[in-house]
């Protein structure tokens, strides 16, 4: 009888402090709710959630990604010579002009002369000089090797020599924020000085950055006078807006048919795309590792999965519709051949595999010479659109009669596993170097980076391209490394890797906030919203 | 009916249970992989009564198959973890103080060190999968039921007619496995069914937490944790329904190995 008097007891007092615990919550959250509408009202802050893998683990230093690297963005905090428009040309930020000599191995970059960094001090081309010479020297992102070094001719010039010419230099110049000479050591990705729209107030690692404008900004004037920017997950992210505790926060498809009041839904079109890489040729062995694949080296196969998969239905299924179809890695670039795109066609697709000899067997599955039409797909297991796109890649190649089995694989072992086996990627960046990164052979194995694949025709145009003289001539040779009319990456070309689709990098805004309009996104879900968020504005 | 024959009965049930249960989901393998986008994100209903994924996968027969690979992976698991555990408490026991003092060693350290982190080192240095996970757990489940086994041989040594043996010239072989072996089997076998549930846990945590078996498999693990990502858009049904499962799975296990005890236990024969 004891016992259960006091065990009813317990019962009571823990309920009791169930309830408790449930009552602070809810004043707790009434009262963050007011101070997220406290900031709506000032009309000069706000407040933005991003991925945790989105806080530059090195800190803020541009010598070790900050702004560069595999999601570029604009650095916010310092300023670049030169930026990249919507439609992804060229316009000058620090640079007031700039040239290139006729080998192309001397870029002269004159540069304004009433900028000062937040500390007083003005910017010079000794600074310019320092930072690109730092990168040389310690960049872990970025290839900076067709870079010899910069140097300072006078206070407003700068010369840059190249140990190889490189036509797209103004493409690297738009990601290196200018660092200031005297105020670098190791420590400056911690405390950074800059002469950018934005000065870095506080950093609590983990949680948040708190940037404050610049107030002696040389350039337009910054509305948004403070931004604050949370690091989390996406649900997180989704709780924290249906609590009104934040102005932006960054969603994913699968949870963005949820409606929250007091915001609406953002869709941002992007050139973060998903395609898989298709090894070109015969399995061998080297040093352990297998290079190659014997069912995707066959021409026919890759040609046939391109045509034969629907992507408005893999977008339809796997992203909601908030996405569109890609072709290429570099879709609506200026540098993109849209001699890529395909209509799709299943029935050309199994045209295309007949006529190769691969014949249906009696389990549905096509075999050629005793080999069946099988392969797996990989993908990173904890990223559920990558997923989604290979158990719908898979069940689309059973109409065609190609057994797709899938597999998570992790980072750590991917990457080598991607040479004899296909892998869900995502790639998408505002420079042509990511064509060449992809298709482009490495002068030591003969065979591209990620995936095996070589043509000495389309090496030779993208070379070109590098050594181009002007930027309309390169975006033309990139587009001919694509499709020459002969040969190249496309459907009648090689077609060494298969695009699925741009995922549309989606977001919760607050009713009131007008975001400024969005340059395409490149890869990667973090800072390019922020890159224009200094002409955002609150009104009705 | 008495006592000894309710036990008995409720023993059978929650055998039988997981028997059906492990074969449904040996069964329902490929069904638990197919995915199908245009059955997406529904709620339990009458056809598909565990609802389906954001991939349009039928969650029952995920949660069978699941909980069938929990099953399979920690009764291998934890058998081989019960033979080992056999072998070392015996050896300890009879091999003399050398050998006992190394062995209690070994016990104490292993349990010292918090399960789930030696399973993860284990899981991890194996390079996951299903051969790190089912190592993992064999390795760590053994010092608990070695160490009871290692007391319980000590006694024997001192009752009379194991003395008896010995002064009648057998030797520590024959006496350990001929006197007492016999002896020790229901207390193995109650540990080793006590062992089941942990072993399952282990499994599926380590799973969840990403240490464990990959994500194309339909274990109990990758169920939960993908769950976890929906919860904030109210699919409850993607984590309550299998986590119950699985809560059920376990404590019937407890269930089967506390009558499987009573059963044998002599000092209860009569109740």
């Amino acid at each position: 009888m004891k016992r259960k008097l006091i065990a009813i007891l317990c019962m009571v007092t823990m309920s009791a402090a169930l309830f408790a615990g449930c009552g602070g919550g809810n004043s707790e959250e009434g009262q963050d709710s007011t101070q997220g509408e406290a900031t709506a009202l000032d009309g000069e802050s706000v407040i933005v959630t991003m991925p945790t893998t989105s806080e530059p683990e090195a800190g803020f230093d541009p010598a070790y990604g900050w702004g560069a690297g595999e999601h570029v963005h604009e650095p916010l905090i310092q300023s670049t010579l030169t930026t990249t428009t919507k439609d992804l040309k060229i316009d000058k930020d620090l640079a007031t002009d700039y040239s290139v000599s006729e080998d192309g191995l001397t870029w002269t970059v004159a540069i304004r002369d009433d900028v000062k960094f937040t500390d007083g001090e003005p910017l010079t081309a000794e600074d310019v000089a320092f930072t690109y010479n730092n990168c040389v020297e310690n960049s872990s992102v970025n290839d900076f090797t067709m870079l010899k070094e910069a140097v300072a001719v006078d206070d407003a010039t700068v010369e840059f020599h190249m140990n190889t010419p490189f036509s797209i230099w103004p493409y690297t110049m738009a990601t290196v924020g200018i660092v200031p000479e005297h105020a670098y050591d190791e420590n400056y990705g911690q405390n950074p000085i800059g002469s950018g729209r934005y000065i870095m107030k506080q950093w609590d690692k983990g949680q948040q950055v708190i940037f404050e404008a610049n107030p002696d900004y040389y350039g337009d004037e910054v509305k948004i006078k403070k931004l604050t920017v949370l690091f989390m997950e996406e649900d997180a992210a989704l709780a924290a807006a249906m609590a009104g505790q934040v102005d932006v926060a960054h969603t994913a498809a699968s949870l963005a048919e949820q409606e929250i009041d007091g915001y609406s839904l953002l869709q941002v079109s992007s050139v973060d795309n998903r395609g898989i890489n298709l090894p070109t040729t015969m399995p061998v062995e080297k040093d352990g590792m297998v290079y190659g694949n014997q069912v995707t080296s066959d021409i026919a196969i890759r040609r046939a999965m391109n045509i034969g998969i629907d992507r408005e239905e893999m977008i339809e299924n796997v992203l909601n519709g908030y996405g569109t179809p890609a072709y290429s890695v570099c879709d609506k670039l200026p540098w993109y051949s849209d001699e890529a795109e395909v209509a799709y066609d299943l029935e050309g697709a199994k045209k295309i595999l007949d006529d190769a000899g691969w014949v249906e067997g009696d389990d549905g599955i096509r075999q050629k010479d005793g080999a069946k039409a099988e392969f797996t797909l990989m993908f990173n297991p904890d990223d559920s659109v990558r997923q989604s796109l290979a158990e719908d890649f898979a069940n689309q190649c059973k109409a065609l009669g190609i057994a797709v089995t899938t597999e998570g694989a992790g980072w750590d072992v991917a990457y080598d596993k991607a040479q004899s086996q296909p892998l869900v990627w995502g790639w998408g960046a505002h420079t042509p170097m990511e064509v060449y990164n992809i298709y482009h052979s490495l002068p030591d194995t003969g065979s591209a980076e990620y995936s095996p694949y070589a043509n000495e025709t389309v090496d030779t145009y993208m070379d070109e391209a590098l050594q181009a003289d002007d930027l309309d001539t390169s975006y033309e040779l990139w587009q001919k490394a694509q499709w020459d009319g002969t040969t190249g990456i496309t459907q009648e070309g090689d077609i060494p890797w298969i695009w699925f689709c741009n995922v549309d990098h989606l977001y919760y805004v607050r009713d009131g906030l007008q975001v400024a309009e969005q340059k395409i996104h490149p890869h990667g879900h973090g800072w390019s919203i922020v890159n224009n968020v200094d002409q955002w504005s609150w009104g009705e | 009916m008495n006592q000894r024959k309710k036990t008995l009965v409720i023993f059978v049930g929650a055998v039988l249970f997981l028997v059906v249960v492990t074969v449904a989901g040996v069964f329902c393998y490929d069904a638990a992989r197919v995915t199908d986008f245009s059955r997406k994100n529904l709620s339990p209903c009458g056809q598909y009564l565990f609802g389906t994924d954001w991939m349009g996968r039928d969650m029952l027969t995920r949660t069978l198959t699941g909980l069938s690979m929990s099953i399979l992976i920690g009764m291998c698991a934890a058998s081989i973890s019960a033979i080992i555990a056999f072998v070392l408490g015996v050896m300890a026991a009879v091999l003399g103080n050398k050998v006992d003092s190394v062995i209690s060693f070994l016990i104490d350290m292993i349990m010292g060190i918090p399960h789930i982190l030696l399973l993860i080192l284990i899981s991890y240095a194996l390079g996951k999968g299903f051969k790190g996970v089912m190592l993992g757990v064999a390795l760590t489940h053994w010092p608990s039921l070695a160490r009871v086994i290692r007391g319980e041989v000590l006694q024997l040594k001192n009752s009379q007619y194991i003395q008896v043996a010995y002064r009648l010239g057998h030797s520590k072989m024959k006496v350990a496995m001929k006197h007492m072996v016999p002896h020790l089997l229901p207390q193995f076998i109650v540990g080793l069914i006590l062992t089941f549930p942990h072993a399952i846990l282990h499994e599926a945590s380590i799973t969840f937490l990403g240490f464990g078996l990959s994500a194309e498999q339909p274990a109990i693990g990758i169920i939960l944790s993908e769950s976890m990502k929906y919860l904030i858009t109210g699919k409850w049904w993607l984590a309550v329904l299998p986590g119950i499962m699985l809560v059920l799975t376990v404590v019937l296990f407890d269930v089967a190995g506390g009558s499987l005890r009573k059963i044998l236990d002599p000092s209860s024969a009569h109740n």
